[in-house]
């Protein structure tokens, strides 16, 4: 009964979802949208990384940069199709994104939290210094219209639907990973490394495993950006753009992937309604942030288990 | 000039060095990465900088004033943000509510003094020494021996006083010092504003070395403070000495020998090494996890 209610409840978002363009003819509000769904799958994935496994990165826009950086790089100098250079920034970031984790298997905690931070940091100052290479602080610019077989990526709708495709796509591979004997993995090394150790998982296996496969949608994500903006610099992926994403990430809940999508709503429609306000944004984002923390630690999917809890009493008084 | 590039990265270690004996203390105890500890003490250097230029006040009292001010700031973001989420199972999501602090204290800095680079006035008025036909800036020298002179002090502060000796205990064992009879929570603010006047001290010498403040330093300072404790072993407080130095001689030395562009991505690729050596910093060792 449960499982019917769920895929219900999975194929009615995926309608809607697929419907709302029809109802926002607004393309700013559709561009937000957009916004909306490449952060969505950048946290998704850092989800995976953080919320799951329990591995704090700050280098999460380090990768999202690799996977822009390849599309830019493909498409302008190589004249590559879209699609496969879709797959290839994907694949570059988890090829990256492993070979961190090889080589930093032994730091642990927050040791590794600042080695991601360090990694992302330097692959900013490389991206602004290469200028052969990356075009430095000017970025590369002017990246072709994607297209996908005969389907000609041009308006901020067309872009939605790439967007949606992507970020189902992402939803529902991480759901099954996270389902499997994976995500029970991962799940047991966040918990307890030792104690995970001790039960026959490798743990250092698992996390490089969820570490680069975290990586490989950011660089989606990343690919998915570039053609969208058509430009690209270094300043997109910053630390700062790192540490939003953990923020999100906390907001929506930690190992919980269907509260990450509110997490990312709240910030980036906060951003937007605070607008006005410029002079006073930051400080707005940062009291709702600190304010929801305190009230709720475990973010929207703590508002979420205590609304269901508070059901399942009043289930028990009937009985 | 390799020896006054050696007296400068010597002082602006002593300066790293402040400002991360501050941060490395917080996290001794509590395993918080503080990313609130840069914009506070920019804040403070910021206090001191409108009292010096615009109340042409004392230089000693305004700068006391100052780090009166970081340090009770430092102690009322931790009442008001951390100490509600003060528990292991919250631990990074209080990091994450010290982001949001770090957010509106530097707002609300923005706010009252804009985000353009202030002229920050030398209150010294003697420009240079000179031993033995080597001219170095006088702030070099005073750096040095203010650092000096605060560092010893906090260390005899930990060794010898009632309340210092109850903060190398927190930072023990949280459970048993409260069963010791110590209040946690006193003893905590404490640390925080210890951390926030260290802080307020190195940032004030960093302005007054360069003459120059702004906004940007709060969180480069918080980066820089992360480099210099995990350099030495986060939580050690002679780690964070010994990783301040080290971030302040290769930043002089990359600084003035190869180039200023590429100093930050040396330093991290440094950092990158040193971890990959020795995962727990220099002078970090390996605690066995009990079970």
């Amino acid at each position: 009964m449960k499982k019917n209610k769920n895929i219900i409840v999975i194929i009615l978002t995926v309608a809607i979802s697929f419907f709302l363009p029809l109802f926002i003819k607004n393309l700013y509000w559709l561009g937000v949208l957009n916004g909306v769904l490449t952060y969505s799958i950048l946290c998704l994935s850092l989800n995976l990384i953080f919320g799951f496994t329990g591995l704090l990165s700050f280098g999460h826009a380090a990768f999202y940069g690799i996977g822009a950086y390849t599309t830019a790089i493909l498409l302008t100098r190589y004249h590559f199709p879209f699609f496969p250079s879709l797959i290839l920034s994907g694949l570059i970031a988890l090829f990256v994104g492993s070979l961190l984790g090889m080589s930093t298997s032994r730091v642990k905690g927050d040791y590794f939290c600042i080695v991601t931070l360090v990694f992302g940091e330097i692959f900013r100052l490389l991206m602004q210094s290469w200028i052969s290479f990356s075009g430095g602080a000017m970025g590369i610019v002017g990246i072709p219209i994607p297209q996908i077989f005969s389907w000609r990526i041009t308006s901020e709708k067309d872009f939605y639907y790439l967007g949606l495709i992507l970020f189902w796509f992402t939803y529902i591979t991480l759901r099954v990973l996270v389902k499997s004997k994976f995500g029970r993995a991962f799940i047991a090394i966040r918990e307890d490394e030792l104690a995970a150790s001790t039960t026959g998982i490798n743990t250092v296996k698992y996390k490089i495993l969820a570490f680069s496969i975290g990586c490989f949608y950011a660089g989606l994500a990343g690919s998915y950006y570039a053609v969208y903006n058509s430009a690209i610099t270094p300043s997109s992926f910053t630390l700062g753009e790192s540490c939003l994403m953990v923020i999100m990430v906390v907001l929506g809940g930690m190992g919980n992937l269907e509260a990450t999508v509110p997490g990312v709503i709240i910030m980036l429609i906060a951003t937007e309604v605070f607008r006005p306000l410029y002079q006073y944004r930051l400080l707005l984002i940062g009291l709702i942030m600190v304010i929801v923390l305190i009230r709720y630690p475990y973010g929207i999917s703590g508002i979420f288990n205590k609304i269901s809890s508070m059901n399942k009493r009043r289930n028990y008084r009937k009985v | 000039m390799f020896i006054e590039a050696l007296i400068i990265g010597l002082s602006l270690g002593a300066i790293y060095a402040l400002i991360a004996i501050g941060y490395s203390m917080v996290y001794g105890i509590l395993k918080l990465m503080n990313f609130a500890h840069g914009d506070v003490y920019t804040f403070g250097s910021f206090i001191c900088w409108m009292l010096l230029t615009k109340y042409d006040l004392n230089p000693i009292l305004s700068i006391i004033i100052a780090m009166i001010v970081g340090g009770v700031l430092a102690s009322i973001v931790e009442i008001l943000a951390y100490r509600p989420l003060r528990s292991p199972e919250y631990r990074n999501i209080s990091m994450i509510s010290a982001l949001g602090v770090a957010y509106i204290v530097q707002n609300t800095s923005e706010n009252f003094w804009g985000s353009q680079v202030h002229l920050f006035p030398s209150i010294i008025s003697i420009p240079f020494v000179s031993i033995f036909g080597i001219k170095i800036p006088t702030t070099q020298f005073v750096t040095l021996g203010v650092t000096i002179i605060v560092i010893s002090i906090f260390n005899l502060f930990l060794k010898y006083h009632k309340v210092g000796k109850a903060i190398l205990c927190v930072s023990q064992d949280i459970p048993t010092s409260s069963l010791m009879g110590i209040p946690i929570n006193k003893t905590i603010s404490i640390v925080y504003l210890l951390g926030g006047i260290l802080g307020v001290i190195g940032g004030i010498l960093y302005a007054s070395s360069y003459n120059a403040l702004s906004l940007s330093m709060g969180f480069s300072g918080t980066i820089v403070a992360f480099n210099a404790s995990v350099f030495g072993g986060i939580g050690s407080m002679n780690g964070a000495l010994l990783g301040g130095l080290i971030l302040g001689m290769i930043h002089s030395l990359v600084g003035i020998y190869i180039s200023t562009t590429y100093v930050d991505a040396i330093t991290f690729s440094v950092l990158i090494l040193v971890l990959l050596v020795k995962p727990k910093g220099i002078l970090g060792y390996y605690v066995e996890e009990k079970v």
